[in-house]
């Protein structure tokens, strides 16, 4: 039953579904990140996808009715991408006039619009279809799919891999990915979005040297506006076919972390979100397994809440190692610092393994009869919790603290190669026999340990 | 109005020697305003008549329960003075974009008059003709259909069928709807064998569908009366719905829609058992409001309350499934003990991640909810469904676990006095405790609250904490007190409404009692103009997000304010110049 996952997810199909879910967060992450550069962060995504989604679909449909089978077939997408979008930016635009005009709270305003949107969609289709639910009585269209070439299959060694990954795919992932390079341009670029960043950065000093300020804030509102529409549109018309009341499921609040879990950049940005397509594609895998589907679907969630952990953590940290180097001056050993820097990183990754299985250890206590019953779910889950917790002791005292893995390091490497090597042995006991499985991964873990930081301790101080 | 004016200006000048009389004229207009709400209320719902009162089962409670009500509104006015007037100015206006939206949806109500099952048929008292070739028709034979059925691919939009005439025989031609349940309204007209019109009629008279003819239902009816057909042919009853003008889809769009206002707003307060929908989701939101008020008071976002509510209405609901024997006296406490300690628990997460470590709270909050939701489903599914039982949802909890009720046929329990008892305790916590005072300075400035002592992080952890206990108590209150078993989606996204009454309370948790029955009043008024009215009850969150948007949006307020201060400059200096003319 594992080897079907495992197997799923090194392949071609698992990577093009990453793809797929990946994006309706990267869309309405750049405009978090757009927004969020010129210090206005849009909380209204969620509503203003929801929005869009809807009005693509009611307009693809209805086009048919409108142009007549033929031509509406294939104007209907692109016509329902267009209005959906200008729905989107209306909202978009509601929100930067309350805000910035009338000296609204940006956040509630935000949420005022996610509002709207979930019941202006739901109310109007009630108007429309009679149903609450979902619009599967409208023959709505999908945006068309782009097929590769035959040939790239054919090339040998990678062809077939690259072919099973991008063929068939939504236009819309492919205008998500190039969108990532498109706004690196825009942002670092283009004089705008310097000035864009610099409202960001300071608006008092922005508008010292002749910036508009809120004309900035606007167009920046409208653009992340423009993203959240188009993820919306992707949600109802490629990745579904149809609007379901409430369809985004919080994909506008992820989009929220995700530009400063990316590191405040687009490609940052994009890494991150294709983390959140990931842990989405693997719940949906994992659906497969006899486990409550309640806990896979929750995966991504947690997978937040501790990637924000981690991301304040690290701010913490970086801050800390700057305060020295502007302390310390010339003496300061940049690379020993990074290097602790990274072992600190991992010692975050790990813990966030660790949290996820006393997570699944209090599931597997709470509700035993969807584990396999009592017997057997106990003490598997009492064994999980006993393992994490002891993980979670052993590791805490250095997760925040740099000084510490720097004064006992010995301590920090045995750390790290254990819990490291009880994961990877965990993982390679899938496949070989246990204690082949146990050396190879506690050999791993210490060459890990010892590539991403290791050495600088041993060799320094 | 210049009275008025100097009086206010008085006021302003000597802090000392006015406010006493103010702050009568405060608690007398609030006084004023809750007895007549109190009274309104139990006058709507007893139709005005002290016997009917009498003779419900626990009217005492009930007038209890109105009497807390009054005394909502009384601190609504006494705490908000003129931001009272903001408020309902608010409320109004969202009511009317509301009224706005019904009416649009509304628009298409006429078409119901192309819509439904018809009857056509050819009266005459002659001999039917044995035509020998097909007629659809035939004299006295009532034939019909359905016009514009919905859902089907290719819809009947009009009919022509014929049949078989002699010359000179004298016929009438009906076309009506089918029974009173069918709205359609009808055209009728009679075509020669060439298609040409040779008469044609709309509506009946009421000498026709009164007496002429049994079978007509209504005036919407059309007949052709007593035409003399001219030569031996086959005619053609041609029929379809009558044409809608314009006025007719205003008039009717605009009469739907204020039955549903109606519904909206009269609804709640018709009979003891809907009274009882309203109090209960009160009950609910005024909690839910709490417990935003507090942590918003502090200028932490944290949405965690729907989580702590899960988390609340789960612990309960597990205490109680479990003790089917313990008396209530001693359960009921412990199952409220148990709640509020679950929401603590939850809050404290979200709290602690913003506090040490700088997490965003409105982030981790939203995502913590998320898992809460998912967890309590999959302890539901897994745990507590009985195995035989069809939808998933936990059994029925035995008696002593569920709030003893107040006021029979509702769901109205002792909750009641409960959140009297937290509402009072949050007035405590926020205005006369240190932590208190410690929430308010950290939610106006941060940097002073550090600035001057204030263990700022220990305080948000806190606040956040405390802000799910309230949470939490929510979630006893809907498991306990309302549905009396778990169920999935136990919270109906209530969560988000909380936002808005303590919005609307300007985060006073004084106020947000008043607010959080208009809200509530609101929903349940939903409930039932989508049951009357076939509105959907989406329209009312509509509304509350407009509430949201202009109730938050300062510059509004200023705007006006800026208007009425010009106006009241020019005023004065007019009155100014009066008076130094008087002088002189």
């Amino acid at each position: 039953m594992f080897e079907n996952v495992i197997d799923g997810i090194f392949s071609a199909v698992f990577l093009a579904a990453i793809l797929r879910v990946t994006t309706p967060i990267l869309l309405p992450s750049l405009g978090a990140l757009i927004s969020e550069k010129a210090g206005v962060l849009n909380i209204g995504l969620e509503g203003m996808m929801l929005s869009s989604a809807f009005t693509g679909v009611v307009v693809s449909a209805y086009s048919q009715d409108w142009f007549g089978a033929e031509v509406g077939t294939s104007v209907g997408p692109w016509l329902g991408l267009l209005l959906g979008v200008c729905v989107s930016l209306l909202l978009s635009f509601v929100l930067a006039l309350f805000h910035l005009d009338l000296k609204g709270d940006l956040f509630l305003s935000g949420i005022a619009l996610n509002i709207f949107g979930s019941s202006a969609t739901v109310a109007i289709m009630f108007e429309l279809t009679g149903d609450r639910g979902n619009t599967s009585t409208l023959a709505s269209l999908q945006m068309p799919f782009i097929q590769l070439p035959e040939f790239i299959n054919d090339i040998p060694l990678l062809g077939g891999f690259v072919f099973g990954v991008f063929d068939n795919q939504s236009v819309m992932t492919w205008l998500a990915f190039i969108a990532v390079f498109v706004v690196a341009f825009f942002l670092y670029r283009m004089p705008i979005g310097m000035h864009l960043r610099a409202v960001g950065e300071n608006p008092e000093a922005a508008a010292s040297v002749g910036i508009n300020v809120k004309r900035i804030r606007y167009m920046a509102l409208l653009i992340s506006g423009f993203f959240a529409g188009l993820g919306g549109i992707h949600m109802s018309m490629g990745y579904l076919q149809l609007f379901q009341r409430d369809m985004t499921n919080g994909r506008g609040f992820i989009a929220l972390v995700t530009p400063s879990l990316g590191g405040g950049t687009p490609i940052g940005t994009m890494v991150a979100s294709s983390i959140f397509g990931f842990f989405d594609a693997l719940g949906i895998r994992m659906g497969s397994l006899e486990i409550p589907s309640q806990l896979p679907q929750s995966i991504p969630y947690f997978a937040t809440v501790l990637a924000l952990v981690i991301y304040a953590l690290q701010r913490r940290i970086s801050q800390r190692v700057s305060e020295m180097r502007t302390a310390s001056g010339a003496g300061f050993d940049a690379q020993f610092w990074q290097a602790i820097q990274r072992i600190s990183i991992l010692h975050m990754l790990l813990m966030m393994f660790a949290v996820i299985g006393v997570v699944t250890s209090g599931s597997i206590l709470a509700a035993p009869n969807g584990f396999g019953g009592a017997e057997a779910a106990l003490p598997a889950g009492l064994a999980i919790g006993a393992a994490s917790i002891a993980l979670i002791i052993m590791g805490l005292p250095f997760v925040s603290d740099i000084f510490r893995i720097q004064k006992r390091w010995r301590e920090s490497a045995a750390v790290t190669v254990v819990s490291l090597g009880a994961y990877l042995s965990i993982f390679l006991s899938l496949f070989v026999e246990l204690p082949i499985a146990l050396g190879i991964g506690l050999v791993a873990s210490a060459a890990v340990w010892f590539v991403i930081g290791g050495r600088a301790l041993v060799g320094g101080k | 109005m210049t009275n008025q004016r100097k009086r206010q200006a008085a006021a302003s000048d000597s802090a000392a020697a006015v406010p006493f009389l103010r702050k009568h004229m405060l608690m007398i207009v609030g006084m004023v305003a809750g007895a007549v709400a109190t009274l309104f209320i139990t006058q709507t719902m007893f139709g005005g008549s002290v016997d009917k009162m009498t003779g419900t089962a626990s009217w005492q409670n009930i007038l209890l329960v109105n009497g807390l009500v009054g005394v909502c509104i009384l601190l609504f006015v006494v705490e908000l003075r003129r931001g009272a007037i903001r408020v309902l100015l608010t409320v109004i206006v969202a009511l009317l974009l509301g009224f706005l939206v019904t009416f649009i949806f509304n628009l298409d109500e006429a078409s119901r008059f192309e819509r439904g099952e018809f009857r056509v048929q050819v009266i005459s008292e002659a001999e039917p003709v044995d035509a020998a070739e097909d007629v659809d028709l035939r004299y006295n034979r009532a034939r019909g259909g359905e016009f514009n059925k919905p859902n089907v691919v290719e819809p009947v939009s009009e009919v022509a069928w014929t049949f078989a005439g002699r010359s000179g025989d004298v016929v009438s031609l009906l076309a009506y709807a089918k029974n009173r349940r069918s709205p359609v309204d009808m055209l009728v007209e009679l075509r020669d064998a060439t298609g040409l019109a040779l008469a044609s009629a709309t509506s009946a008279s009421e000498v026709q569908v009164d007496e002429t003819f049994d079978d007509l239902v209504s005036s919407k009816d059309a007949v052709i009366e007593g035409y003399t057909l001219p030569a031996d042919a086959v005619y053609t009853l041609y029929a379809r719905p009558e044409d809608i003008s314009a006025a007719t889809t205003y008039s009717e769009a605009l009469n739907q829609s204020r039955l549903a206002f109606e519904a909206l707003l009269l609804g709640p307060i018709e009979r003891v058992n809907r009274w009882g929908v309203w109090i209960q989701d009160a009950i609910t939101l005024i909690l839910l409001g709490l417990s935003f008020a507090i942590v918003f008071r502090a200028q932490q976002f944290s949405l965690g309350a729907e989580g702590q509510l899960y988390f609340g209405a789960l612990v309960s609901g597990i205490i109680a499934l479990n003790s089917p024997n313990v008396p209530s006296v001693i359960l009921i406490p412990f199952i409220i003990l148990a709640a509020s300690t679950a929401g603590f628990v939850y809050g404290l997460i979200p709290g602690a991640l913003k506090a040490y470590l700088g997490a965003n709270e409105l982030v981790s909050t939203l995502m913590l909810n998320v898992i809460a939701t998912r967890f309590f489903e999959m302890v539901l599914n897994f745990q507590l469904k009985p195995p035989t039982a069809g939808y998933v949802a936990s059994e029925k909890f035995t008696p002593n676990a569920v709030l003893p009720v107040i006021v029979d046929k509702t769901q109205v329990t002792i909750a009641v006095f409960i959140l009297v008892v937290v509402v009072f305790l949050a007035w405590l916590l926020i205005r006369r405790t240190p932590l208190g005072y410690e929430i308010r300075i950290i939610g106006s400035n941060l940097r002073f609250a550090d600035y001057g002592g204030v263990n700022s992080r220990r305080t948000i952890m806190l606040v956040m904490a405390i802000s799910g206990i309230v949470a939490g108590l929510a979630g006893m209150h809907l498991a306990n007190g309302i549905h009396r078993q778990l169920i999935l989606n136990i919270s109906f996204a209530l969560a988000f409404e909380g936002v808005v009454v303590a919005l609307l309370a300007r985060l006073n948790v004084l106020v947000v009692p008043f607010t959080g029955l208009l809200y509530a009043y609101l929903r349940a008024g939903a409930q039932f103009m989508e049951r009357d009215a076939n509105v959907s009850f989406e329209v009312v969150r509509m509304i509350q997000a407009i509430i949201i948007l202009l109730i938050t949006a300062e510059a509004l307020v200023s705007f006006f304010q800026a208007r009425q201060k010009r106006a009241d400059i020019d005023e004065a200096g007019h009155a100014l110049t009066q008076a130094e003319d008087s002088d002189v």
